[in-house]
């Protein structure tokens, strides 16, 4: 028996060596390594042709797929691979020598699969839960391909990962790839907050944002500004994007500007809301709307207060200094 | 597959006749296996920061005086292949500060549920020197007495979230799927606060629980889709009221009580629906409606020591806040012509303020016109979007498209029904509009890129005056014209154009490169009655970047942005009274041209250098420059008072560059076929003039402008050089 097997395996051997031509073409008899009727394209994509990932990331590793959950067959809803490429019938009877055709649908980088049919391959299975807008969204409408950021055949989809996400965003963003750098920032480059913490980007929420307003996606994280407050400042129930920029900037608590120049932007300049931008020479001098906490020396509960004491502490000659959000 | 390659003889028929002669050597079962199998890795190694890095080490767990610090990462995966069971257990930062892990069992398509923990951690750069008593509590005193012997000490302020998820999914039926989301976090720390009457240190001591709930049923057929369910989220404040006292007597000794936001709560169901009339028209619809509630007691209700001379709250122990928010939201994205798309939209979103409106505190105080009664802050924003596409000559499309926001807002009322007071002029309705043309080229092998321009004008009713007259006219003198001279910057009309050129180019198979140039401009008016506020903005970015793969085994990338944003604003001081122009006439103008500037580089190299080494360097720099131009025209003598004062202040801001030089080298040697070992360097400086917490001859900043002083001083670290090693051993395994 066993000197069959060995019979059989060079009789394979011989065929695999001296009918290339014939070989370059799919077997229609070998077995599926992954999804159903993968064998197809296998038989050719196998591991001899195939690239394993590296550092480089120079191009997909076609078996790679089966380390996601597109090549979990127990799944019944998973995808095979003429399910995403299309029958391909040129590419797969291409025989002789020559580059074949390309698939009916490919999705690398230098495709010529317009975007919309790149796009509704995926949305085939894709298009409800969170996907549903999709095709209203901005990504959409600019022909950004759902394969521009994900990549289907490996285990580590740098977009999916808070880590790397950065990365793939970057790649067009890049206005936001240098304030993420600026001293004030939230916590991306560090990877505890990723861009997709604030953007859905399949929806067509305005600014693409988690939630249907500014203020809603900030009161994920920052539920304390919420309010309502006894006293309340106008921007803030409107819009934090008012006064801050959450991608990063050089003033502190990523404001777009600094006090007193960013407060001035709104308020009079009656008696020392018209303070010029100026350091105080030590001590005692006076007048610190622009160093520490600039206005917010003074009026420090500026989300808004819920103090009712309401007049200076023992000069009661002032304004009312909750309402004035000084505590 | 391997195109120039034809003759390739084909290892899986090879393993096929090999598994069919000798049973399946487990060398072939492997090879295949590395490449189809979840692969886990656990990665074990030890760091340390050669110095303390106050700014660059806000967030990331690792300041020097924690070292060295234990490195822990790994990602467990285990699938069983017949059941599509997915079994993981992730972990970052394992042994720093901001640790986080997660653990998630998932039969695919069927049940799944996954609990995590993620730390967060911000630690100020800052160091306050203060004698302040009782920092972070909810009871501190300054100490304005016998400061010379007074015990000081040194706090470093900062904050720690620990959020703790839940998620459940379960597949109920085909196309008919239940997920529900639990989320808590405990915020607690301490941040640098002040009693608001004057420059006094004290600490906001943050302890709060934030709870997040969304549970969602999905339906989706190839026709149609829908997503509907609720979505909840509470937040708790578990302290209610700092109290201030002071240690000595003085003019403001008096203990003063500082609020924190209330507990609060939001409610909202949502439903999401989409329908494809044909493969190529598709309609949604989003539904919301939400209520958030804060009816938390007043924190100062219950405080009974007031100073004599403030009186006690009267009226309501409670805001009985309601904000309601309702969101309709229509789409519809068609292809009419093959050539052609379209898509528009049309969305009504409402915040409806409920709240009563009332008074909290008793009236006949100075200034009793502007007493505290609770503001009503509503919006109604319609927007309409239509937007078209053309797709010509295969590669081109052009695009244009159209939108147009308006937005109302209450004005806000007294409890009387008169209108409150305002401190800032406001408008009722904010219109905007937008325009966008697009030129695009895609599917090249070799050159893509789009040019677009946008213009839009922001335009409104006439302003609501601040102060005691609240009619719309301008010019009736006094007060009333002084406090009415500044657009606010979120409602001015404004024009706004944008340009945008960006092209991708591959000029050689090995090389792609990407430029972007981005301009902008902002010019704002109504200047005629209110002559101040934002002028003109600017914004541009010019960047490319390059990415040149040498051979299959090196690669390497640079980038470099240059970016810019200025921010022209008019703004003036006057008297608060008694001016030589009389009364609080005659203002002084002031013009400041605000300028951040930046410029970044990064340079970055991967090298597969052998089949068990790799290696990989990156150069970061990024310079930025903010500048604080101002001209200032002084005020006429008499009255009180003058700001500035040139005996006790700079008269101007000096600019403010800030330098990041980043060096990170890295190899990974591969020991075996499942072990690695990995070395870090990392060298960082960063510098910087920053005047923030300084004053102007650069000595650290001292709390005191006044009797209460107690001379916390603050003292930040504007140079930080500092060197990173480590090594991991990396072990993976199937």
């Amino acid at each position: 028996m066993n000197i069959a097997r060995q019979m059989l395996a060079l009789a394979f051997c011989a065929s695999a060596f001296f009918s290339a031509a014939a070989l370059a073409a799919s077997d229609p008899d070998a077995p599926d390594l992954i999804l159903k009727g993968d064998a197809k394209c296998t038989s050719c994509h196998d591991e001899a042709d195939d690239t394993k990932p590296t550092m480089l990331d120079l191009r997909p590793s076609i078996l790679a797929i089966g380390k996601t959950k597109h090549g979990v067959i127990a799944d019944g809803r998973t995808p095979s691979c003429t399910d995403c490429h299309g029958e391909s019938e040129s590419h797969l009877n291409h025989k002789g020598s020559g580059n074949p055709p390309k698939p009916d649908r490919w999705f690398a980088k230098n495709t010529d699969t317009p975007v919309d049919a790149r796009n509704e391959t995926c949305l085939t299975c894709h298009q409800g839960g969170k996907h549903m807008n999709w095709q209203s969204s901005i990504h959409a409408n600019r022909d950004v391909a759902c394969t521009s950021c994900h990549k289907v055949h490996t285990d580590h989809d740098k977009v999916r990962d808070k880590r790397d996400q950065t990365e793939v965003c970057f790649s067009c963003h890049k206005e936001q790839r240098v304030q993420v750098n600026r001293p004030s920032h939230h916590p991306v480059l560090e990877g505890k907050v990723a861009c997709s913490s604030c953007h859905d980007v399949h929806n067509d929420n305005p600014k693409t944002l988690i939630k249907s307003s500014t203020n809603d996606t900030c009161y994920t994280c920052h539920m304390e500004k919420r309010g309502p407050f006894v006293h309340s400042h106008q921007p803030v129930t409107e819009d934090c994007g008012i006064c801050h920029n959450p991608h990063g900037t050089t003033s502190p608590n990523l404001l777009k500007s600094r006090p007193p120049f960013l407060c001035q932007s709104c308020h009079d300049g009656l008696s020392h809301h018209g303070a010029a931008a100026s350091l105080p020479r030590g001590p005692g001098s006076g007048n610190f709307q622009t160093v520490a906490r600039g206005c917010l020396n003074c009026h420090t509960n500026i989300h808004g207060s819920n103090s009712t004491q309401n007049s200076s502490d023992g000069s009661a000659t002032g304004y009312n200094q909750s309402q004035s959000l000084r505590r | 597959m391997d195109s120039n390659n034809t003759f390739n003889p084909r290892l899986s028929v090879i393993t096929l006749a090999l598994l069919a002669a000798f049973g399946g050597p487990a060398w072939a079962d492997d090879e295949i296996d590395e490449l189809i199998k979840p692969e886990s890795t656990v990665s074990i190694g030890v760091g340390h920061w050669s110095n303390d890095r106050p700014q660059q080490g806000i967030y990331d767990g690792m300041r020097e005086n924690e070292s060295p610090h234990l490195l822990i990462d790994a990602d467990i995966v285990k699938r069983d292949d017949a059941t599509g069971t997915w079994l993981r257990f992730e972990t970052r930062n394992l042994g720093l500060d901001n640790r986080e892990f997660s653990g998630e069992w998932l039969r695919q398509g069927n049940i799944g549920i996954k609990v995590d923990y993620n730390r967060i951690t911000r630690e100020s750069p800052q160091t306050f020197n203060t004698p302040l008593q009782g920092a972070g509590t909810t009871n501190q005193t300054v100490v304005n007495s016998g400061l010379a012997t007074a015990p000081r000490r040194d706090l470093t302020l900062g904050t720690t979230r620990e959020q703790t998820g839940l998620s459940f999914y379960k597949n109920l039926l085909p196309g008919l799927e239940f997920n529900v989301n639990f989320k808590h976090e405990e915020k607690t720390g301490e941040r640098a606060w002040s009693p608001g009457h004057a420059v006094q240190f004290v600490t906001e001591p943050v302890d709060s629980t934030t709870r997040q709930l969304e549970a969602a049923l999905s339906y989706t057929t190839k026709k149609w889709q829908l997503r509907g369910g609720y979505n909840g989220s509470w937040y708790k404040n578990n302290n209610p009221l700092v109290r201030v006292g002071y240690t000595g007597a003085a003019s403001n000794t008096n203990p003063t009580y500082l609020s924190f936001p209330g507990d609060n709560e939001a409610h909202q169901l949502f439903l999401n629906g989409g329908y494809n009339f044909t493969p190529t028209t598709r309609a949604t619809l989003k539904l919301e409606y939400a209520r958030a509630l804060q009816d938390d007691y007043l924190p100062t209700s219950g405080v009974t020591d007031w100073p004599a001379a403030v009186q006690a709250a009267v009226g309501p122990d409670k805001l009985d806040g309601k904000v309601d928010t309702r969101l309709a939201q229509f789409g519809l994205t068609s292809r009419p012509f093959k050539n052609f798309s379209l898509n528009a939209s049309l969305r009504y979103h409402e915040t409806k303020d409920k709240t009563p409106i009332r008074t909290f505190s008793t009236a006949g105080q100075p200034y009793n016109a502007t007493a505290p009664d609770y503001v009503r802050n509503s919006y109604k924003t319609i927007t309409s979007k239509l937007e078209g596409t053309y797709r010509f000559a295969e590669v081109y499309s052009f695009t244009a498209g159209l939108e147009d926001k308006r937005q109302d807002r209450d004005r806000p009322l007294r409890v009387t029904g008169a209108e409150k007071d305002i401190v800032v002029p406001l408008r009722s309705e904010v219109d905007e509009l937008t325009g966008r043309l697009e030129l695009r080229r895609s599917l090249s092998d070799t050159a893509n890129g789009s040019v677009s321009w946008l213009h839009s004008k922001r335009s409104g009713n006439r302003y609501k005056r601040a102060l005691w007259d609240h009619s719309d006219d301008i010019g009736l003198g006094g007060l009333q014209d002084v406090r009415n001279l500044t657009n606010p910057l979120h409602m001015a009309k404004r024009d706004r154009d944008r340009l945008r050129v960006s092209v991708d180019w591959s000029p050689l198979e090995a090389l792609s490169l990407q430029f972007s140039a981005e301009e902008g401009r902002d010019k704002y008016h109504d200047h005629s009655t209110m002559v101040n506020g934002l002028d003109k903005g600017t914004n541009r970015l010019y960047t490319i970047d390059a990415v040149y793969t040498a051979t299959d085994a090196l690669k390497l990338n640079a980038w470099y942005s240059y970016d810019q944003n200025k921010a022209e604003q008019s703004h003036y001081r006057t008297h608060t009274t008694g001016g030589a122009g009389g009364g609080f006439g005659d203002p002084a103008f002031k013009y400041s041209d605000l300028q951040d500037t930046g410029n970044s580089l990064g340079l970055g190299l991967r090298w597969e250098a052998t089949s068990r080494l790799d290696i990989g360097a990156d150069l970061e720099f990024f310079r930025s420059v903010s500048q604080y131009d101002q001209d200032v025209v002084p005020l006429d003598a008499g009255g009180v008072p003058v700001f500035p004062t040139t005996a006790n202040l700079s008269l101007g801001a000096p600019d403010i560059e800030n330098k990041l030089l980043r060096l990170s080298l890295f190899s990974v040697y591969t020991l075996d076929k499942s072990s690695k070992v990995r070395f870090d360097f990392i060298h960082e400086r960063w510098k910087t003039d920053d005047w923030t917490w300084q004053f102007a001859d650069g000595s650290p900043f001292v709390y005191g402008a006044n009797v209460n002083t107690d001379g916390t001083t603050v003292y930040t670290k504007p140079k930080q050089v500092s060197n990173f090693v480590a090594v991991r051993y990396i072990y993976s395994f199937r």
